[in-house]
């Protein structure tokens, strides 16, 4: 047994490879394939290593089937890895240890951890039972959260009765009562409006700041990670392509800039400066490659009259997007 | 300019989509056949047993009851095979609004709705029905004419055609208060009473299985041909209950659809 | 921030798991009633068979009366729901739908939440009952012995024949995680137990060898014993072994099933689904 590691989350050339059924068509493979099952092997996660510690917010981004779930999944002891090791809390997380299971949560997708045809508050009970949480603090902490989130009403209906983000809310409240001290959390505002999802992202930040508590979060809303999260693991291919400050992700993976510029005598023709991405009667935004961006801009400010100018990055999404296309055309597919 | 498909050509047509679609599965076949066997395992236990202990049930013989065995698996079978699947299809298509579609369609609706699906395996069964009954019917000291296997073979489709009736009455009446899988519950229950010859029952019991759900009339009618212990003339009242079985269905549907469209909304 | 500590019992989850085990029953009373209905005909067929077969003998066989029959199908329909458990094939929608990486990140076993859930509901289930046997003891005219013994025996017959039940189909049910076409393994199983629990009959009416069989099962100790102890044909002594019996197999059973769960887990963690 490894000896306890101090950091909450730490993983060690983590890798999983599942034997998929070679599938093929038409009638004689079929047959074929009874007598003769083939299979191949697919690498979901290629020996990843990360530490992550305490009171961290971790924004786990990549594309479907990069690997984040197969890799979230052996965190929380779900699956099995093929070789490496991982500790959370000190734990081996496939060995599902109670003491482990005690302080984490996860929250997978819109899977309920929520009696269907009973109201949110049984469950809750439910819950204290499971969870072994005192009378005293579960009762304030139930109050707490509840009106944080303002789900008063929405917690004596049936779950049943709730739309998707209404089931959501009801749903984060639930999964903290217990206190963890890390949370996994897959897609937390999928199906919120814009308020909600500002709502909740407050939330978890305070029960973060409250209780150094951490989080490992995926997400497809940038703004999500970027309201969140302090720093990006960035996987694709079951590899890590990236693994450090948000700020840092444009630096690393965008080669341009964006600049916009208003002026009443902007040359009718801007593509000598760079990429024409939008274009007004007296302003427009233009790509350009980063060691270019100082010259451009100066050449522009003898070109017109600029009265504004500004320097962008390019949108994260955007950024993320190209990174993954630039992988696809780099590597063989390897699919899963 | 082609005419709309008959009736016939209608029913032939979806039940041809519908058994390809399931004999893709052929498995299902093997699974099929073995809950089959084992039903008719254990209700030829049942019957063994009782005929440990006595030589006749009210009146009944071993082979009479065997063959009234033979009958419930056949009418059952075809119960599974043509009636359920389109029950189970109409009740899908209420909660997701497609009835009001199949309405505005020329050919009828109800011929439509009772047509469309088929089990295919739980054909099984009728082969499997049958079987028992020309098995035992050969115990029987009754001789086979023509016009009696005639007289089975209508009292068959009558019975057939009176379950269909029932159960069709059944969902049109209550798919709004109660959940579809909880009445076909209730149904196939009591349609096991109609294992047992009804004469056995008690009088209230009896009256109900003559009137209610007539399961008299679909299977210890046919059945009590083949054992000859009715005479072929009992037809005539089979046809008559069937026939009334139809009107009664019919006219609970035309009322009925007039509150399934727009149910979903 | 220090945290208090866990304050977790077993006892304590059973009674907030049993509780809403019954406050869903209740939702769905309308379903009880009729499945309750549902679950009848079968009682009342085998009863109205049997009884014809005893009047036909002169009142009775094999040391059935015709009202201890009575008895015994009245009783029957109690003990019929009350072995309603968990189904074995619902394991492999569990595995499909991805529910089990619910039951597997939470810190207390399936069994556990699954067990209680079932036994809060009987609670409504008995509470439906209660006119089914009143309107059959009207038609059927039932011969009871009550006895002290005889209702504190059955109360714990009950229950340790629902826990052997539900050890046995929750065990089955763990062949999901190695094929999903299990359905025909699960009808052997119901056949079997159909005719060698007491279900179809009580075992005194059937062959010698069945009622050998039988002895050897577990099946009669979630069916015929609880019914036998009510309607009053053991004494305190056959009830008290009768229970052990109980108690011996859901030993066993738990056993088997803590052993198959270590090996599914492990091959479900290792595949994934």
């Amino acid at each position: 047994m490894p000896h306890p590691v101090d950091a909450p989350v730490f993983v060690d050339a983590l890798t999983k490879t599942f034997k998929v059924p070679v599938r093929e068509s038409g009638l004689g493979q079929s047959i074929r394939s009874l007598f003769n099952r083939e299979f191949r092997q697919v690498e979901a996660v290629k020996e990843v290593s990360f530490e992550i510690a305490r009171g961290e917010i971790v924004g786990f981004l990549g594309p479907n089937g990069a690997g984040k779930t197969t890799t979230i999944k052996m965190l929380t002891g779900l699956l099995y890895p093929t070789s490496g090791t991982a500790q959370v809390l000190g734990h081996v997380p496939w060995r599902r240890e109670k003491e482990l299971l005690r302080r984490i949560s996860l929250v997978m997708g819109q899977r309920n951890n929520l009696q269907w045809d009973l109201p949110a508050l049984d469950s809750f009970d439910l819950n204290k039972a499971i969870y072994g949480i005192p009378d005293k603090e579960f009762q304030q902490r139930k109050t707490d959260y509840i009106e944080v989130m303002d789900v008063g009403d929405l917690v004596t209906k049936p779950v049943r009765n709730l739309s998707l983000g209404e089931r959501m809310k009801v749903e984060i409240v639930g999964t903290l009562l217990h206190r963890p001290d890390v949370l996994f959390l897959d897609e937390p505002t999928i199906g919120l409006d814009v308020s909600m999802q500002r709502r909740l992202r407050q939330f978890l930040l305070d029960y973060n700041s409250e209780f150094e508590a951490t989080v490992l979060l995926t997400s497809h809303y940038m703004a999500d990670v970027s309201a969140m999260a302090s720093r990006v693991i960035v996987i694709d291919s079951g590899s890590i392509l990236y693994d450090g400050p948000l700020s840092g992700l444009s630096e690393r993976f965008s080669a341009t800039k964006t600049i916009r510029v208003e002026a009443p005598d902007l040359p009718a023709d801007l593509s000598p400066f760079g990429r024409v991405l939008e274009r007004g009667q007296e302003r427009a935004a233009i790509e350009v490659e980063r060691d270019q961006v100082s010259t451009v801009a100066g050449q522009l400010l003898r070109v017109a009259t600029v009265t504004d100018l500004g320097i962008e990055e390019t949108p994260l999404e955007d950024v993320i997007d190209r990174v993954f296309t630039q992988q696809k055309v780099e590597h063989d597919p390897t699919g899963g | 300019m082609s005419q709309p498909a008959g009736p016939v050509r209608l029913a032939v047509t979806h039940l041809r989509v519908s058994a390809l679609n399931e004999l893709q599965y052929r498995i299902n076949f093997w699974v099929q056949l073995v809950n089959s066997v084992l039903a008719l395992g254990t209700g030829l236990v049942a019957i063994a047993v009782v005929y440990t202990h006595t030589e006749s049930l009210s009146g009944w013989s071993q082979p009479e009851l065997l063959v009234v065995l033979g009958v419930h698996l056949m009418i059952g079978g075809v119960l599974r095979t043509f009636v359920e699947p389109n029950m189970w299809q109409l009740i899908s298509d209420v909660e997701w609004g497609k009835l009001d579609y199949l309405l505005t369609r020329p050919a009828d609706s109800q011929l439509i709705v009772s047509v469309r699906a088929v089990n295919v395996w739980s054909s099984i069964d009728i082969a499997l029905g049958l079987g028992v009954v020309v098995w035992a019917a050969q115990e029987i000291p009754n001789n086979v004419t023509l016009s009696g296997v005639a007289a089975f073979l209508i009292a068959l489709i009558c019975g057939s055609l009176i379950i269909y009736a029932v159960w069709l009455t059944a969902v049109t009446i209550v798919f709004k208060t109660i959940n579809i899988g909880d009445l076909m519950q209730v149904l196939n229950g009591v349609y096991e009473a109609g294992r047992w010859p009804v004469g056995i029952y008690p009088i209230w019991l009896r009256g109900t299985l003559t009137v209610l759900i007539p399961l008299a009339f679909a299977i210890t009618i046919p059945a009590e041909i083949v054992s000859g212990r009715v005479g072929w003339w009992w037809i005539l009242a089979a046809v008559g209950v069937t026939l009334a079985a139809l009107l009664v269905c019919r006219l609970v549907w035309k009322l009925g659809i007039r509150s399934y469209s727009g149910a979903s909304a | 921030m220090t945290r208090p500590a866990a304050e977790f019992s077993l006892i304590r989850y059973y009674r907030a798991g049993m509780r809403m085990g019954f406050q869903r029953e209740i939702q769905y009373r309308m379903r009880t009633s009729m499945m309750i209905v549902g679950f009848m005909v079968e009682p009342v067929i085998y009863l109205v068979v049997w009884t014809s077969v005893s009047e036909a003998q002169g009142g009775q066989i094999a040391g059935f009366t015709t009202g201890t029959l009575a008895a015994y199908y009245i009783v029957w329909t109690l003990v019929r729901v009350f072995n309603l458990a968990f189904a074995p094939g619902a394991w492999e929608w569990r595995i499909r739908e991805g529910r089990m990486n619910e039951f597997l990140s939470q810190p207390i076993h399936p069994f556990h939440r699954d067990f209680t859930f079932f036994a809060g509901s009987k609670f409504v289930w008995s509470i439906a009952w209660i006119p089914i046997a009143a309107f059959l003891t009207l038609i059927f005219d039932p011969v009871f012995e009550w006895s002290a013994v005889a209702v504190a025996g059955f109360v714990v017959a009950i229950w340790g024949g629902f826990l052997v039940r539900f050890l046995l189909q929750y065990w089955l049910g763990m062949i999901n995680f190695w094929t999903t076409r299990s359905s025909a393994v699960f009808g052997i199983f119901i056949a079997g137990e159909l005719v060698l629990s007491g279900r179809l009959v009580p075992l005194e009416l059937m062959p010698r060898w069945v009622e050998g069989l039988a002895a050897w099962l577990p099946f009669k100790w979630t069916f015929q014993f609880p019914i036998d102890t009510l309607i009053g044909r053991l004494d305190g002594a056959q009830i008290l072994s009768g229970i052990g019996m109980q108690v011996l197999w859901s030993a066993i059973l738990g056993g088997l099933f803590i052993a198959t769960w270590r090996q599914a887990i492990k091959r479900y963690a290792a595949v994934g689904n």
